[in-house]
């Protein structure tokens, strides 16, 4: 299973698990309230549905820099487990929501048989993880009791959040990652340097 | 005590419940589990009760949160029995009360179980033990442990970070476009200098002879014994045993199906 996988990958993986797992907890607050906002409606809890593309982002940047089969799973699962790590409250729990969030970004990479990165298709991988997170929680959290247009908006809002946070910011943020030349012994920043060669010839 | 269990034996005792409770619908099953996770959890570990309740506080809140919407927009597969009140154009059933006390219950099971796995793993050895019983490979489970130290020194840097910015004169930001720009001239650095560290950290260990084989030894061995065992047998069993409870008292409701 770790064959393909350099150390430093791994590590890098674990990296990005660490810091989006400390980002998540600062975007709780913005979700705290929107949540404290929606109460009297009593649709609180959707307002964690907006900030749930930065739960999917590591998936995508880790698929997107290191270009492998199993990246956006493996850094997912590895994010559930440094939050494990960290003490996250939400705990053990959080590995199984990973291991399926990865598998949902995971599905996109493995249909272009992991040969297309481009932005359309981490958008995409984004919407198939909110979706795939969305049918979990219908079991885990009891979501399919509510009623169908409440699924229907809350969905809505996790993949735009999924499109938005994970596809295109977390794109932007490799490229300016690969831009300060950190990425260089990485597969996104081979690309990068490759392409400035070919551009100065 | 339940700090001295295997912990991946922990994990999985914590996970299945989690995973179990998401079956039912009615009031009965999750409340009673609830209430034997709070036995079980001041009477077999330390946790000080004030330090329990700052943790599953927001479980509360957020518990509450889900069980009035799930109560407010119940679907009609939910919503049987009489209306109890109306509120706007809203009618809480009798059914849809259920279902909505039953949903947070469910969550504060998961919230109870999880502060109890999480205020009493270590976790060195949880990674140990995930590296030892459930044969996750070395390269993984130190490649996370390496990343997972980065922490205190993220904290580090963004302080150094703010500082720089700071004697060099950049005013805090003002307004969304402001907001953005501090927070590019935050994250890119800190991810790079992460980035960075991940590197040398990897190719540090390689060179002082980590191959990430996993044919190795281990200085702290991790077993799983007897108790480990009986503390799993406890908390299967006392669900087992509520599920049959649940069952013979006629509370038992499955999918909005009642069983019993």
């Amino acid at each position: 299973m770790t064959k393909q996988w350099k150390l430093k990958e791994i590590v890098l993986m674990s990296v990005l698990g660490v810091v989006f797992g400390v980002i998540y907890l600062l975007f709780f607050l913005v979700g705290e309230g929107l949540r404290n906002i929606l109460v009297p409606f009593g649709l609180a809890p959707l307002g964690y549905e907006v900030i749930y593309g930065v739960w999917f982002i590591v998936s995508i940047m880790a698929a997107y820099i290191l270009r492998k089969p199993g990246a956006a799973f493996t850094a997912e699962f590895i994010a559930g487990v440094v939050e494990v790590l960290l003490g996250t409250a939400a705990g053990p729990g959080l590995l199984l929501s990973a291991a399926i969030q990865g598998a949902g970004a995971e599905l996109v990479f493995a249909i272009t048989k992991w040969k297309d990165y481009r932005l359309r298709i981490l958008i995409l991988a984004g919407v198939s993880t909110a979706i795939i997170s969305f049918a979990w929680h219908l079991y885990f959290a009891g979501m399919i009791a509510l009623a169908p247009w409440l699924l229907a908006s809350a969905l809505s809002v996790r993949i735009i959040s999924a499109a938005l946070i994970s596809g295109v910011f977390g794109k932007w943020l490799s490229d300016q990652l690969a831009k300060t030349g950190v990425l260089r012994g990485y597969a996104l920043g081979k690309e990068l340097q490759r392409k400035q060669k070919h551009d100065t010839a | 005590m339940v700090s001295s269990i295997n912990p991946s034996l922990k994990m999985f005792t914590v996970l299945i419940p989690g995973i179990v409770l998401g079956l039912t619908y009615d009031v009965f099953t999750p409340l009673v589990y609830l209430m034997f996770i709070l036995v079980v959890t001041f009477t077999m570990t330390t946790i000080p009760l004030l330090r329990w309740l700052k943790f599953f506080s927001p479980f509360l809140l957020i518990a509450a949160g889900f069980a009035w919407m799930t109560m407010l927009y119940t679907n009609q597969a939910f919503s049987g029995g009489e209306v109890i009140f109306r509120l706007w154009m809203l009618e809480v059933t009798t059914g849809s009360l259920q279902t909505g006390l039953s949903v947070g219950f469910r969550s504060l099971c998961f919230g109870a179980l999880s502060l109890m796995f999480i205020l009493t793993t270590d976790s060195t050895k949880l990674m140990l033990s995930l590296m030892q019983q459930c044969k996750l490979p070395p390269k993984l489970t130190y490649g996370i442990l390496a990343g997972y130290r980065f922490l205190p020194i993220f904290r580090h840097e963004l302080k150094i970070l703010q500082q720089a910015h700071r004697i060099r004169g950049v005013a805090r930001a003002r307004g969304i476009k402001g907001r953005v720009n501090q927070f590019q001239r935050y994250a890119i650095p800190l991810l790079a200098n992460g980035i960075r560290k991940a590197e040398r950290v990897a190719i540090a260990m390689e060179s002082k002879g980590f191959t990430g084989d996993p044919d190795r030894t281990h200085y702290h061995k991790m077993i799983v014994g007897k108790r480990d065992w009986l503390f799993f047998t406890l908390m299967i069993g006392a669900l087992i045993t509520v599920f049959v409870l649940s069952y013979h008292l006629g509370y038992l409701e499955i999918f909005g199906r009642s069983f019993g």
